[in-house]
């Protein structure tokens, strides 16, 4: 198992390289000087010029390459140009908030989208089946940050129930930070739950229209039995397969939640740093998100391989 | 190694495609709920969108500073934003755009995941290499590649439907793949290739036309998860520009008056979600008679 | 949204006839007795990157800055020099010495009394480091007799010397001689000033705690701008960053802010009818500008330019902006020394689509097409360019919209690169620091060259010892902007704010200072 989890790492490696060359490229790509910005607009050129040289942005660009590749490798992910703090403590201090969002939102996603899909399956074609996928339907088709204006308005501005905007430090005030999280997270939440529901019901359906299950029916085996021994088995082997997607759904869909709910999180972090071309930033908030991602998907495979002993991994 | 996580479901491969099945599958389609319900609206929508001149006598472009956040009436159906346009012509003329993006991101990505998706498959010394590049592209967001790729390129709607193209090829790449591994093992696959045909040939002809069903499921799910990216790109500053209309971009510059002009952002707001609830119905319709098995939408 | 990073420079101050308000400002009352304690809870647009004075020049940056720093001489509420860390001044007969005499007992926040060593640091810090350096190029030699007591020598006469040494943007503010070789943007925050830096968690949230140890200027009797007497009755002002407008109203109108800024207009009247709350609108503020690129084919023709100020409607400009906006002529306000009244009118919002058709013609313009950049970070700037488009195309011009982000479009401003003809900014500190502000902006922004009236004006400026000739150059020099249109003017725009009803004691000014300030609750 160590040597799995060694070698996939190792196999990401490359990889994640490959991107953080592309997005390096890419982001020198762009128009726009970051040096003016920081200088501001009663710097003249020759002002401009020096900032961007004690930014080391005069360099040539092979050369920047070069010498960020050598840094990483010796671990270090570069200085933020614009909030004048190294990369990996700014993408650090964000991660427990985009963390708490992605958590919460996927702590209400995984329950909510497997009952809404197993009343579905076992109340198929009724009229619940209806209202469930109908609502599910709904929840994958709707703009989220557009369900989160509204919504701000609504509970926070008219009816006070929660906080419009912030975020709460989880070791400040557990309660003040589970409110802080409670709005946002459900809207983040509601394309997950669509779509959990959605799968959930027709891997339930899958197991519901097999031979055995209609024989134990037919025995007489009652259907809150069966749905609990055969199919939701089955069906909670699938969310594993797909809840490693639906938390990089989440950590996607978090970057306009964290803009509208002024959350200051690393999709925020990553929006101002490509506005405002904060090179470093991006590039290294780019490399670190794909190892985490990498990380989360190695994790689910461990996950997966426990509860289905049959999987051996070679 | 494992490749289930990847492929939870091997689509089945389409045998003999005639015109009788051809048929037999049309029918069953229409007799599906879901996709005529989905494809009724679709197919509205698009119409409304094609006939935005007719329906409508004013430019999404044209000012009128007086009717600076009309309320909705009858002479602005929808109401007016704060240049004093029409929303209603917006909206109409934004589908233009928003549709053209969800749908041509969609083609775009499915045209490049199946050539990636066949290259690997057929090419199997390539197909470690580009399936790790693919499983650690498919790691990121795609809304996070496409944010990247967009403010490379720079605000236009060509950008906005290359970065969304880019951002779901992994995913259309192993569809096909899988698709493709499974045709490529067939007899008739292996005779043709016995009997001296090449490469490409065996590709176009009979591995791809049996690739069609997972991906053409998959291109309308794309298709409404680009329509819902592209307003989300717009709201962060970087989907298509103003002053032509997007429904995203409506949205993005109606959020300020969310409260005392709420027409502005609402009616683009339910022209999304009207759209994508179509076409995921209509996707939905698909996946169950095409590609019963295919559980996880693209 | 992002408005992070950026917000246009810094501003304006304020006179007192200027404060429009939808009621009575709550906060007016100076008979009340203060309140001690509590924080006040700012919900502002956007945090600071980085808190090193002498590079600061985002407004965020500033504004915080103004609390924990001071600098020798620094900007009163009627934008003139007023010695704040410095207890007076000299200045030599023939203008070239500089003696300032700095006050006793001073203390930085790290417990060290402030001596002429800090000062001279400092000074010699900025010259190596600021953008602004230019305002100590004249500079012969600092010289330090004793501890409190910090000369400048020039090279040559300048009259306008303490004008620059109380810039806002870039602020020489007196730091410990510490941080003499403190790298560009790395140094400690430790300054003079009423507040210190308490917790900064950046794009989150910023607090500043009451300095115990302050000594507040007995001289004058209130706060006045960034001098005067300062007295802290609060023990700390909580900065949240909320870049969403949207979300700074609802803080509002849920009671989770105390006080907000950076309001559209629109969204600012929303909290009119809210109990509790009081919007305000701060003049002046900033100055908006169309900028004219004049190195760039078509708009390197004069008579186009003249066509493309003449096409412009401004009042249709300021009402798509939705910002709350005055309109003036001038490139100073109305009562600044340097104001120049009805001589200078004439270039301003014509909006007459014929006459700009003849010009056109005149110009022998074939169609050649303009290209608009703005960004989608500010809305009035996208909006305000947005109906300009239609305005030209009225007057027969072919017209390109180019809508791009802030970055891309402010450093195409200043680099002149892009290939845009026309764009929009606002200049918020210039217009009330003079016309030697000014220069840097009115040669960069819309690439003047080879311009020998304006040269000679400038030339004339500087050479003037006496006002009434400095004021007839800048006669001669907006004269020329405005006529050339190389910028035209749009209008002043104000500052949108909302207070709460039970913070007192808000004074309107450029900037939010919370000195003076306190909580009725």
């Amino acid at each position: 198992m160590a040597r799995l989890i060694a070698f996939r790492i190792a196999q990401a490696i490359p990889v994640m390289f490959v991107v953080a060359v592309l997005t390096f490229l890419l982001m020198h790509l762009l128009p726009g000087d970051p040096a003016t910005i920081i200088a501001g607009d009663m710097a003249d050129q020759a002002a401009i010029a020096q900032v961007r040289h004690d930014l080391g942005l005069d360099r040539p660009v092979a050369m920047q390459l070069w010498l960020w590749v050598a840094n990483l490798a010796q671990g270090d992910f570069g200085t933020s140009l614009m909030l004048n703090q190294p990369v990996a403590e700014a993408v650090l201090e964000r991660l427990p908030v985009t963390g708490s969002l992605a958590v919460v939102a996927f702590l209400i996603t995984i329950p909510t989208g497997i009952v809404l899909g197993v009343i579905a399956a076992v109340w198929r074609d009724t009229w619940a089946d209806t209202a469930v996928m109908l609502l599910a339907l709904i929840g994958v088709s709707v703009p989220n940050f557009w369900i989160a204006i509204l919504s701000v308005i609504l509970f926070s501005v008219t009816l006070g129930w929660f906080p419009s905007s912030g975020y709460v430090p989880l070791q400040d005030d557990f309660g003040r930070w589970l409110a802080s999280l409670i709005q946002p997270a459900v809207v983040l939440a509601l394309f997950q739950i669509g779509y959990l529901a959605r799968m959930t019901r027709s891997a339930m359906l899958d197991v519901l229209d097999q031979d055995y299950i209609r024989t134990a029916r037919a025995k007489g085996v009652s259907i809150t039995i069966t749905v609990a021994k055969h199919a939701f088995r089955n069906t909670l082997m699938q969310v594993v397969t797909v809840s490693g997607y639906i938390l990089s759904l989440l950590i996607g869909g978090s970057v306009v939640i964290e803009q509208i709910f002024a959350m200051p999180g690393i999709g925020r972090l990553l929006v101002q740093a490509i506005m405002a071309r904060d090179y470093p930033v991006v590039q290294g908030t780019m490399l670190m998100l794909g190892f985490a991602f990498v990380f989360i998907n190695i994790l689910i495979d461990l996950i997966y391989a426990y509860v289905d002993p049959r999987v051996r991994y070679d | 190694m494992t490749d289930r996580l990847a492929s939870p479901a091997e689509p089945q491969p389409v045998l003999s495609p005639g015109a009788t099945r051809r048929r037999i599958l049309m029918r069953r389609l229409w007799r599906h709920r879901s996709f005529r319900i989905g494809g009724g609206i679709v197919l509205a929508i698009a119409l409304l969108a094609l006939a935005a001149p007719l329906l409508t006598s004013t430019e999404p472009t044209q000012m009128n500073l007086r009717a600076r956040f009309a309320p909705p009436s009858a002479e602005y159906l929808f109401g007016a934003d704060n240049f004093g346009r029409d929303i209603f012509t917006r909206v109409l003329y934004g589908a233009r755009i928003s549709l053209w993006i969800g749908c041509a991101s969609a083609l775009l990505a499915a045209a490049g995941g199946a050539m990636v998706g066949m290259v690997s498959a057929w090419f199997r010394p390539l197909d470690g290499v580009i399936m790790r590049i693919m499983d650690a592209l498919l790691a990121f967001p795609a809304i996070l590649l496409a944010i990247g790729i967009n403010a490379a390129l720079g605000p236009q709607v060509t950008s906005v439907i290359i970065a969304l193209a880019f951002a779901y090829i992994p995913r259309m790449a192993r569809i096909v793949r899988a698709a493709a591994l499974v045709v490529r093992e067939l007899d008739y696959v292996d005779a043709a290739r016995v009997s001296g045909a090449g490469g490409a040939r065996i590709i176009f002809r009979h591995i791809l036309p049996n690739c069609m069903a997972p991906l053409l499921v998959s291109v309308t799910f794309v298709f409404a998860y680009a329509i819902l990216a592209e307003a989300a790109l717009s709201f962060l500053g970087i989907g298509p520009p103003p002053p032509d209309p997007s429904w995203g971009n409506i949205i993005a510059e109606g959020r300020d008056y969310s409260v005392q002009a709420w027409w502005i952002m609402l009616f683009p707001g339910l022209a999304i979600s009207f759209s994508a609830l179509g076409i995921n119905l209509l996707g939905d319709g698909l996946r169950d008679v095409l590609d019963p098995r295919l559980k996880v939408e693209a | 949204m992002l408005q992070l990073y950026s917000r246009k420079m810094l501003g304006a101050l304020l006179l007192a006839t200027a404060l429009t308000s939808a009621s009575v400002a709550p906060a007016m009352a100076q008979s009340e007795t203060p309140k001690t304690g509590g924080t006040i809870t700012y919900a502002n647009n956007s945090g600071p990157g980085q808190l090193d004075p002498q590079m600061a020049a985002s407004l965020v940056e500033l504004e915080v800055l103004a609390h924990v720093y001071e600098g020798l001489v620094s900007m009163d509420e009627t934008y003139s020099a007023k010695p704040m860390l410095a207890e007076s001044y000299d200045i030599s007969d023939d203008g070239r010495t500089f003696t300032f005499h700095l006050r006793k007992g001073v203390k930085f926040h790290n417990g060290d009394e402030m001596t002429s060593a800090d000062v001279k640091a400092t000074y010699e810090r900025y010259a190596e480091v600021s953008p602004g350096k230019g305002a100590l190029a004249d500079v012969k030699e600092y010289r330090t007799p004793d501890a409190y007591t910090f000369v400048i020598e020039l090279n040559n006469l300048n009259a306008v010397f303490i004008d620059k040494l109380k810039t806002p943007v870039y602020p020489i503010y007196i730091m410990p001689a510490s941080q003499r070789n403190a790298p560009p943007r790395g140094t400690e925050v430790i300054g003079t000033g009423p507040f210190k830096l308490g917790e900064w968690v950046k794009d989150s949230h910023l607090i500043i705690e009451k300095n115990p140890d302050y000594s507040a200027r007995t001289d004058m009797g209130g706060p006045s701008g960034y001098v005067g007497k300062k007295e802290v009755f609060v023990d700390a002002v909580r900065y949240n960053f909320l870049p969403e407008a949207n979300a700074r109203v609802a803080a509002m109108q849920t009671g989770e802010a105390d006080i907000t800024t950076a309001l559209p207009l629109d969204l600012a009247k929303r909290l009119e009818g809210v109990e509790g709350v009081t919007p305000v609108t701060v003049f002046p503020y900033c100055q908006q500008y169309l900028i004219l690129h004049s190195s760039q084919a078509p708009t390197d023709n004069r008579l186009i330019r003249q066509a493309i100020r003449t096409a412009t409607d401004v009042d249709d400009l300021i009402i798509a902006s939705g910002e709350a906006a005055k309109k003036n002529f001038s490139m100073v306000y109305p009562n600044g020394e340097y104001f120049i009244g009805e001589a200078n009118a004439g270039w301003y919002d014509a909006g007459d689509p014929e006459k700009a058709k003849a010009l056109l013609k005149e110009a022998g313009y074939k169609g050649e097409e303009l290209l608009l950049q703005t960004n989608t970070n500010y809305d009035y700037m996208r909006d305000s360019l947005i109906v300009l488009g239609e305005q030209l195309k009225a007057a027969g011009m072919k017209v390109k919209l180019d809508i791009t982000d802030w970055t891309t479009n402010a450093s195409n401003m200043q680099s002149g690169k892009g290939g845009w003809n026309v764009s929009t900014t606002s200049f918020c500190s210039n217009p009330i620091l003079g016309p030697q502000q000014w220069e840097t902006m009115i040669y960069n922004f819309p690439h003047i060259q080879n311009n020998k009236p304006l040269d000679d004006a400038y030339a004339k400026f500087y050479s003037s010892l006496k006002l009434e000739d400095r004021v007839a150059a800048w006669k001669d020099i907006e004269a020329e902007v405005l006529d050339g249109a190389y910028m035209i003017k749009v209008s002043d725009r104000g500052s949108n704010r909302a207070l709460s009803n039970d913070l007192k004691g808000f004074r309107p000014y450029n900037i939010n200072l919370f000195w003076g300030m306190w909580l009725d609750r």
